[in-house]
């Protein structure tokens, strides 16, 4: 079933089209997002960049169907989004999508193990051994899984995240600034782990980030200023990647 | 500072309206409470000089002879002079009795002296004539025109109304009637007072250890006798405002510590930009004060307001009552009170809030830390506060002392609460557990015990109110079997029916067990005999099952004859007694008892010695339990007519019951006022919690939690948290009702046993649960409609 399911997938994992979103109304109106037309392709390490407010993180929001689209439409692993409603969108998160946030990405008073299994608890799936063992030892957490996320390092902390997102085996994870709280050492560490899951789990990744350093290790990068996409770049050179940026704060 | 101070106010207006609500109860409570408490003063204090009926002295005396002997030396020189007191009679008309006993005050034929309040008719001009009141004449039906008999037999009189009256409260008689006439009444008959209107010398020769004094003296003596009875009344309910604001302290405790905690990164910012410790401290606590004042003031307005309504309603009943007037002391000391509460409970939570360092603020976002630690003086207190409490219990059992059990049950329960921290997250952990597994009841049990302190404290505002309404309820419950037991013992009859002159009719005692309201009748064989000239019925009694109460079967031992009370004094000194029957003299055993009413009771082996003809002499009837005394008395004495005296302790029984069931309604009503509160202090914590957990809930909902999934963890939280505080209380309760039992009834009573009132206590659990879950409604719902996105992008 799943099998089939990754065969025949198209081979985009995740679109927008049109997608517009405001906040506020009157003299206080915000368009976080105009009109925005994109294709994550599955399979692939995506890297979405901009500035501060420029619309990254609202558009992560509503890719993931975490927060609804004004207009336009959303498309996720073949899905429609725009029809569904807080329980279906719940429940389709539950099982197609995986998060990892910047910071507070663990319940505290859970362990590292009970947090992983968290989302499989929450659907009631039964757990997969196999791959649980495998998600634990990619991100080399086995030694860590009783310690509560006050006894873990920041690094650690990320690590036990982005196990959490990948032991459900969803068609997409979104990152939203994963490394943004965490030194150098340990954002290396955990951005090796994401591009480690694309490229040996199959995974599509789409990461939010403003970091240069997190984008270079993205297969893809997608550009956004202001609410729009000013440049969606397939694996990027360094000098490409910034002259695409500066085009973009022109 | 005081930008800052106001903003602060605007920005956390909403976060405090829990609190404000609490104290806008207690203040509004205290307030209504005063109004209602002047009204009823004045209402009942209004008409107290009345009786002196204009005249200048007070005779105050002993018994109704010297009141005699006062009103014929006033008759007999022409001084004006009235009596203050009364007779209690049975009344009847046309032969059907009309109540057992009806209060009989004089009405004087002097119109000057005439002090009673006319509504109809006209008064008195001669003996027969009687004044009857009008609140008295709705349940009888008494009318200007009607010949009533006073009185029981040959002693009666008969009188006729000639006009009715309002009497005013505390001088509630049924009846008035000229002094002649009430003097006839000496065995019932109770004065205590004359208004006289001679020399003081002129009483003291009539009557020499009467004293005498300025009638306004006795008047202000007496409203202020009215006055402390109200007083303690007011004072009772202040008690139970006392326990309100207490509970009121935990709430509002609790919220400052919680709001506390969320803003510890603004106060440490504050703290960097160069706001001193004691700056902030004023700051806070100066927000506290605001609070304080703006909620006293709306529970000023709130109470004044809910008492105008009560008086009004109050009055609908009771046209006694005086008008609701706000007195300054009143309104001033629940002012007060509601503002120190305020501030009092704000005043540790300030503390250490404040003692945040300024470097808190720049740390990186760790969210409020939810963590406290409950130190180890504390266990320690607890536990010295636990061991001295129980000790002074178990003393207060043995001794049967009662201020000692207060102060014993107070340091005990001071002790559960110290312990609480640990007790109740412990405890809500199993409960936890018990509700079974899955993610959202683990979520919950997890969440309700992530701050142990705040836990406790929530559950504690809970459990002050539902322990002691369990042990209110359980005590009263045991007080109500134990004056069950007594007054089965008292009254083992619930009427009885004796024939005054001749046998019954034969067909008397079916008509009785046809009567509405009644459950069982015996028909009791005997002769109508003489007893040093008095006529009386004599019955034998064989099988009593079904009818008596109690364990006592009222059937003498062959020989013996059982009289009542009235008839004691003809037992001779060897304890026997002569009965006449049909001329022939049967000399008995006599024993003496009552409740059993006008008829000496004898064993059919007696009785067939005293008459071969045993004809019908009395009936006996049991009520279905919730009869209405009054009709029952009423349906009876139509039957009986003339033929028989109406007696037995259905009325008293019932009006006993009457008393617990209002003292249990009023208490737990009282009581209510701080489970309501407690109750929205659940919802506070809950709320307050969602706004602290939002991006936690945020983080749950986007990997996957549905909104019913985290609206139902908010409920179980909310209901683990109520359940465990009522289980608890309830357990607590029990046992000092226990104690309450043995210390207050256990000298009264041989065993004073404790009575379980279940199906009250389960409803008590009930209605905490229910609430508990009302309790989450609100904040499980705010909760549940923030979207992921929303919760994440929140500070």
């Amino acid at each position: 079933m799943t099998q089939t399911t990754q065969n025949t997938r198209v081979h985009t994992a995740a679109s927008a089209r049109d997608l517009t979103k405001t906040y506020g109304r009157g003299d206080s109106l915000v368009h976080a997002l105009r009109g925005v037309d994109v294709d994550l392709p599955a399979g692939r390490f995506t890297a979405i960049m901009g500035p501060s407010g420029s619309g990254k993180s609202t558009l992560m929001h509503c890719l993931a169907g975490l927060d609804g689209a004004t207009s336009g439409s959303v498309t996720v692993a073949g899905r429609d989004l725009a029809g569904l409603d807080d329980t279906a969108l719940t429940l389709f998160r539950r099982d197609h999508i995986g998060f990892v946030f910047q910071a507070f990405n663990l319940l505290p008073m859970l362990t590292a193990g009970q947090n992983i299994l968290l989302p499989l608890e929450l659907s009631g799936r039964a757990v997969d051994r196999v791959r649980y063992d495998q998600v634990v030892g990619v991100l080399g957490l086995a030694d860590r899984l009783g310690h509560l996320p006050s006894q873990l390092s920041g690094g650690q902390q990320q690590r036990v995240a982005i196990a959490r997102a990948l032991v459900t085996q969803p068609d997409i994870v979104f990152a939203d600034e994963p490394t943004g709280n965490l030194d150098s050492e340990a954002s290396a560490e955990v951005l090796g782990h994401l591009r480690r899951s694309v490229r040996e789990l199959g995974m599509t990744v789409v990461m939010v980030t403003h970091e240069l350093d997190a984008a270079a290790y993205a297969d893809d990068v997608v550009v956004i200023h202001d609410g729009a996409i000013t440049a969606h770049l397939s694996d990027p050179g360094q000098d490409e990647l910034v002259a695409a940026l500066r085009g973009g704060r022109a | 500072m005081r930008s800052v101070l106001l903003a602060s106010l605007r920005h956390h207006t909403r976060r405090y309206v829990a609190s404000a609500i609490a104290v806008v109860i207690g203040v509004g409570f205290v307030v209504a409470t005063g109004m209602l408490t002047g009204a009823t003063r004045e209402g009942l204090t209004a008409d107290t000089g009345a009786p002196t009926a204009g005249l200048e002295t007070m005779v105050s005396i002993t018994d109704s002879r010297q009141a005699d002997r006062l009103m014929a030396g006033a008759a007999d020189r022409g001084v004006p002079a009235v009596t203050l007191g009364y007779a209690m009679e049975p009344v009847s008309k046309d032969g059907i009795q009309l109540t057992r006993s009806a209060d009989v005050a004089e009405v004087s034929t002097r119109p000057a002296l005439q002090w009673q309040d006319l509504e109809s008719g006209r008064f008195p001009t001669a003996d027969d004539e009687a004044l009857a009141d009008t609140n008295a004449a709705k349940s009888t039906g008494v009318a200007v025109g009607d010949v009533l008999r006073i009185g029981r037999g040959d002693d009666g009189r008969d009188v006729t109304v000639v006009g009715m009256v309002d009497s005013p409260v505390g001088l509630g008689n049924d009846l008035y009637v000229p002094w002649s006439t009430l003097r006839t009444f000496q065995d019932s008959l109770w004065v205590d007072a004359v208004a006289w209107g001679g020399s003081p010398s002129l009483a003291a020769d009539l009557v020499p250890d009467s004293t005498t004094r300025a009638a306004d003296d006795w008047v202000a003596e007496r409203q202020a006798e009215i006055s402390r009875g109200v007083d303690i009344i007011a004072v009772m309910a202040l008690l139970f405002v006392a326990i309100a604001f207490f509970v009121a302290v935990l709430v509002i405790a609790n919220t400052f510590s919680i709001l506390f905690a969320q803003r510890l990164r603004e106060f440490a910012l504050l703290r960097c930009v160069g706001v001193t410790r004691r700056q902030l401290r004023r700051s806070v606590r100066l927000e506290a004060l605001a609070l304080g004042v703006a909620a006293s003031v709306v529970g000023v307005v709130g109470g004044a307001l809910g008492g105008v309504a009560l008086v009004a309603v109050v009055r609908h009943w009771f046209d006694d009552m005086g008008a609701p007037a706000l007195d300054p002391r009143w309104v001033g000391g629940a002012f007060a009170v509601g503002v120190l509460v305020t501030v009092a409970a704000a005043w540790l939570p300030t503390r250490s809030a404040t003692k945040v360092a300024p470097l808190a603020a720049l740390r990186p976002d760790t969210g409020p830390d939810v963590r406290s630690t409950a130190g180890r003086i504390r266990l320690a207190l607890a536990v010295l506060a636990l061991a001295a409490g129980s000790g002074a219990l178990f003393l207060s059992i043995a001794a049967e002392v009662v201020p000692l059990m207060l102060v014993g049950g107070m340091v005990t329960f001071v002790g559960v609460l110290l312990l609480g921290p640990w007790l109740i997250p412990a405890l809500v952990r199993l409960a936890g557990r018990l509700v079974g597994d899955g993610p959202v009841r683990r979520l919950a049990a997890g969440n309700a015990v992530r701050n142990p302190r705040r836990t406790a404290t929530t559950a504690a505002s809970l459990l002050v109110g539902v322990t002691l309404t369990t042990a209110v309820l359980t005590g009263l419950a045991s007080s109500r079997s134990a004056l069950d037991d007594e007054m089965d013992a008292d009254h083992p009859l619930d009427a009885t029916l004796s024939a005054t002159e001749g046998p019954l009719d034969a067909g008397l005692a079916e008509r009785i067990a046809a009567a509405d309201g009644v459950a069982d009748t015996l028909a009791l064989d005997g002769t109508i005999a003489t007893i040093a000239g008095d006529a009386i019925p004599v019955a034998a009694v064989e099988r009593t099952l079904g009818v008596v109460r109690g364990t006592d079967d009222l059937s003498p031992a062959d020989g013996t004859v059982l009289l009542p009370y009235d008839e004691s004094e003809h037992v001779r000194k060897d304890g026997t007694v002569v009965v006449t029957v049909d001329g022939t003299r049967h000399e008995l055993r006599a024993e003496v008892g009552g409740g059993f009413g006008q008829a000496a009771l004898v064993s059919p082996a007696t009785l067939a010695g005293l008459t071969s003809d045993p004809r019908p002499v009395a009936v006996w009837a049991r009520a279905v339990p919730g009869t209405d005394a009054a009709d029952l008395d009423g349906d009876l004495a139509a039957l009986a007519g003339s033929s028989a005296t109406l007696e037995g302790g259905y009325a008293d029984r019932q009006w006993v019951d009457l008393q617990v069931d209002v003292m249990t309604g009023a208490v737990v009503g009282l009581l209510g006022i701080s489970v309501v509160i407690a109750l929205i202090g659940i919802g506070n914590t809950l709320g307050l919690s969602v706004l602290e957990r939002s991006r936690e809930n945020a983080l749950l909902r986007a990997m996957g939690l549905t909104r019913q999934q985290l609206r139902r963890a908010m409920a179980t939280e909310g209901l683990l948290l109520s359940v465990v505080a009522t289980v608890v209380g309830t357990a607590i309760g029990l046992v000092f009702a226990w104690v309450g039992v043995q210390v207050l009834l256990g000298p009264l009573l041989d065993d004073a046993a404790v009575t379980v009132p279940v199906a009250q206590l389960a409803g008590v659990i009930g209605v905490a649960a229910v609430a508990g879950l009302a309790a989450c409604v609100l904040p499980a719902r705010r909760a549940a409609r923030i979207t992921p996105a929303a919760g994440l992008a929140l500070d």
